[in-house]
């Protein structure tokens, strides 16, 4: 058969049948395997600086999928991450055989953009070391590979916090600031990357920079939900704050639409710190908000509760019940949501994450639910990110989409506060271009259970999903990996040729995370 | 005959089940020391799902610590213990171990002491026997001569060969068991023992030394908002849902810090690879016991554990004291 050979940063035919996907131009988006030329000079070149290279079967394939478990690909080796130098050493190298480099943190992807297929998988969960608290100025140093939990776990020993990470215990920093990262907080804070005060970056030919808003901004401004595309984020200073359990409140809606319109108006004044949706099932949507503190608690039941439209538990369980009292052909609905309520709300309260009614860990209680009601070896999880007015209509054609592929599935909604100040970091990314204010954000993420799809299937419910980004001019937070064709039809050719060119410039052998975007 | 150890509770899930999520990492010790997926429960499951055997993956297996902490964080609910000690099963046992078999299948039973009416048994292990003063302590604080049996055959060879995947004979293992069955409560201090009595005995009570000596008023008693309790990792994980709620109790009632990492997990503070456990290699507790007490405000270490005591003596000038030695230290 004939492979047709793909400059890196194009993309090439797709060989497979023409209509094994649905909805987007023919074009190769999984990438061919990199067939290992130099691969023997560049080991022999790398050990000779002192770098361990693993290249058995074993240390390969841990790194064989993302989270997303459905792109696969196998490095031919493996680098631990372990400081700057070692990493400038690795790209120096790979620039000069032509190696690529794909870089993984918590391997969290799920359009296989942390998964190599050939070349060096470089694993930096090895730079995992808090450098420095600064308890007074509200600042950390941080290695980049570390897990947010894991600097949690570090802060919490004086009594600090991050601001805002995702709901995921083993994101990593560098890979979150790759990308942006979204939390229940991100209404009113922004997203992850926008805590990052500074970072160390290693540029993909080797140099060790350090940059921010004032110091090497341009490229500040190009790695910060870069995608990995200009550097890798060897550390990092990041903003913190003060420890606070979260005072936690749940309410339930019967209309999607109704609960957007509520969770907007919560956050246009500021009426919550931390605030979402996550939906049950269509007549079962849940609006979540959480304080700080009492102060502001008080506040939100005095001025804000009342304009809602939402029910406590108590009513939203009679109202469903008089519902499906009338309905009796609708009995499996109620079942299904009487086996949600039983299995998972438990799980949102354990008693040893909870305490005087305050609950102690968001992200750990929020993401061992996640894991555990919709984790799988497969995780799909397409999603839309629009301005604020657009941001309904999107999420009910998404929505409708979920219908008719699956029986089950779950919508996360969060709000993303917009800094002007770094509207040169959203270029590009999942910050629409036309959001003002707040950038607004659905996962749409089924529920698989064990049940059996093809890659296509799948793959065509993602299309789905992306062609409404397309047609409202909107953004996606994972464009990237098997999403890739996505990226000139979305952002239009004249934006993605001038990041590209920059690509270019920047990584001459387009060795770093060559896949990903470009 | 040789199989009685190999036919202990299999696995519901294995790691073909590992969705990757790689909460199991956050609570390694291994991984906080090498900073190596490939030595870690989701490194071990990747691999074999990938195609990788046992023996590729021959260091990972041997670097496990079996502290479980792993196994109550998994969503998947895989049995991670069973699954490593099967994986250590498939491997040659290590030259240390590998006579053991044999010298178990030769070893007498000594009786049960002092008596065998008793209604509990105390298992101590050998680091609770060399400290007689402190074993004294916790079988009197148990019951007293008249209530608890102190077992002179606490399976501490048992214990050695399950740790090692060596193959228990199941002669051996009936010695070992015969006495126990019946008695309403056995108290052991060796956590894996403990997992694997509680499958063997399902209709016993098996409690833990820690938690058998922290439910007495007494010791309760002399706990106070400035120390930090040390809880033994094996024990308290084999049991987690339960004991949980137990130590929650305990700290709720008295005001002490627990070495509970952010998702209620304990840091064990000794993490010792089997080649450490076996004494070939030198053991190194440095980076666990540090971490347990970087940014803590505590005036005592109280400890469940002898091996615990010895860790934190080496890197504390702090108090260590054993949970039986506190009811009568003067803080009571």
């Amino acid at each position: 058969m004939h492979v047709t050979n793909v400059e890196p940063g194009t993309l090439g035919p797709c060989p497979v049948a023409p209509d094994a996907l649905q909805g987007i131009s023919r074009q190769q988006t999984n990438p061919a395997r990199w067939n290992g030329p130099n691969w023997e000079e560049f080991c022999r070149a790398v050990r000779e600086r002192g770098i361990e290279v693993r290249e058995t079967v074993a240390a390969r394939a841990t790194f064989a999928t993302d989270a997303g478990g459905t792109a696969y690909g196998l490095a031919h080796g493996v680098v631990i991450a372990r400081s700057a130098g070692q990493v400038a050493l690795l790209l120096q190298a790979a620039q000069q055989y032509r190696v690529p480099v794909t870089v993984c943190g918590g391997g969290l992807t799920t359009e296989g953009e942390s998964v190599a297929f050939g070349g060096v998988l470089l694993d930096m969960t090895g730079m995992s070391r808090v450098l420095r608290i600064d308890a007074e100025a509200l600042t950390v140093r941080t290695e980049a590979g570390i897990f947010w939990h894991s600097l949690a776990e570090e802060l919490r020993r004086q009594d600090l916090d991050y601001l805002s990470a995702p709901l995921n215990l083993t994101s990593s920093v560098g890979g979150t600031l790759g990308v942006g990262g979204i939390d229940v907080n991100s209404a009113r804070l922004g997203c992850s990357a926008d805590q990052a005060l500074a970072l160390q970056v290693v540029t993909p030919t080797g140099e060790i920079v350090e940059c921010s808003d004032t110091e090497n901004a341009e490229l500040f401004r190009r790695v910060i939900l870069g995608y990995g595309q200009f550097g890798v984020i060897t550390e990092a200073t990041l903003r913190v704050r003060r420890y606070t359990p979260l005072r936690m409140h749940y309410f339930y809606y019967a209309s999607l639409r109704t609960a957007i319109e509520d969770l907007q108006l919560l956050d246009r004044n500021d009426a919550s710190d931390y605030s979402g949706i996550l939906t049950i099932m269509d007549s079962a949507v849940n609006v979540l908000v959480a304080f700080d503190s009492n102060e502001r608690e008080a506040a939100f039941m005095a001025n804000w509760r009342p304009r809602l439209r939402g029910y406590g538990e108590l009513g939203f369980g009679l109202r469903a019940l008089g519902h499906y009292a009338l309905r009796p052909w609708k009995l499996g609905e109620a079942w299904y949501l009487l086996q949600r309520k039983r299995e998972l709300f438990p799980e949102l309260q354990r008693a040893e994450y909870m305490r005087d009614g305050t609950m102690l860990e968001r992200s750990v209680v929020f993401s061992r639910a996640v894991w555990k009601f919709w984790g799988s070896r497969q995780m799909v999880i397409p999603d839309l990110a629009t301005s604020a007015p657009k941001f309904i209509e999107a999420v009910e054609r998404g929505n409708a989409v979920c219908r008719r592929y699956f029986p089950h599935y779950t919508l996360y909604l969060v709000g993303i506060k917009l800094r002007p100040e770094h509207r040169a970091h959203y270029e590009m990314s999942c910050i629409p271009p036309d959001a003002e204010g707040w950038a607004y954000g659905c996962e749409f993420e089924p529920l698989l259970d064990d049940g059996v799809y093809s890659r296509d299937y799948l793959q065509s419910f993602k299309n789905e999903i992306y062609d409404i980004g397309v047609d409202m001019d909107a953004s996606y937070y994972r464009f990237g990996g098997m999403m890739k064709g996505y990226i000139r039809r979305v952002f239009g050719d004249a934006l993605v040729d001038r990041h590209l060119a920059l690509k270019r410039a920047a990584d001459p052998a387009m060795i770093l995370n060559r896949h990903v975007i470009f | 005959m040789f199989g009685l150890a190999n036919r202990t509770q299999q696995p519901e899930k294995d790691y073909a089940s590992c969705s990757g999520c790689g909460l199991c990492l956050l609570v390694c010790p291994v991984w906080r020391r090498s900073r190596d997926f490939g030595l870690t429960p989701l490194g071990r499951a990747r691999a074999l799902q990938h195609g990788a055997v046992a023996a590729d993956i021959a260091e990972s297996i041997q670097s496990c610590t079996l502290c479980a902490a792993c196994e109550p964080v998994c969503p998947e609910d895989i049995a991670l213990v069973a699954m490593t000690l099967d994986l250590r099963r498939q491997l040659a046992p290590p030259a240390a171990v590998q006579n053991v078999p044999a010298r178990m299948e030769d070893q007498a039973a000594p009786p049960l002491a002092p008596r065998s009416s008793a209604a509990a048994v105390l298992l101590p292990g050998q680091g609770l026997r060399a400290r007689p003063g402190t074993l004294a302590r916790a079988a009197t604080l148990l019951g007293g001569a008249g209530n608890l049996a102190l077992a002179e055959d606490d399976g501490s060879d048992i214990a050695l060969a399950l740790e090692a995947g060596a193959t228990v004979p199941a002669q051996r293992l009936e010695r070992f068991l015969r006495p126990l069955r019946g008695l309403k409560t056995i108290v052991a201090a060796d956590g894996l023992l403990l997992r694997q009595l509680q499958q063997w005995l399902p209709g016993s009570k098996i409690a833990s030394l820690g938690v058998a000596l922290s439910s007495l008023s007494a010791v309760r008693r002399a706990l106070g908002a400035s120390d930090l309790y040390v809880i033994e990792s094996r024990a308290y994980h084999a049991d987690y849902q339960r004991l949980v709620k137990h130590y929650d109790t305990l700290r709720a009632d008295r005001g002490c810090a627990f070495n509970l990492d952010l998702q209620r997990i304990a840091i064990p503070a000794t993490a010792r690879s089997l080649a450490q456990r076996l004494g070939l290699a030198e053991i190194d507790d440095q980076v666990q016991t540090r971490w347990i007490l970087q940014g803590r405000n505590v005036t005592r270490i109280v400890v469940e554990s002898m091996d615990d005591a010895a860790a934190f003596a080496q890197v504390s000038a702090l108090p260590v004291v054993h949970l039986a030695d506190l009811a009568d230290d003067g803080t009571s």
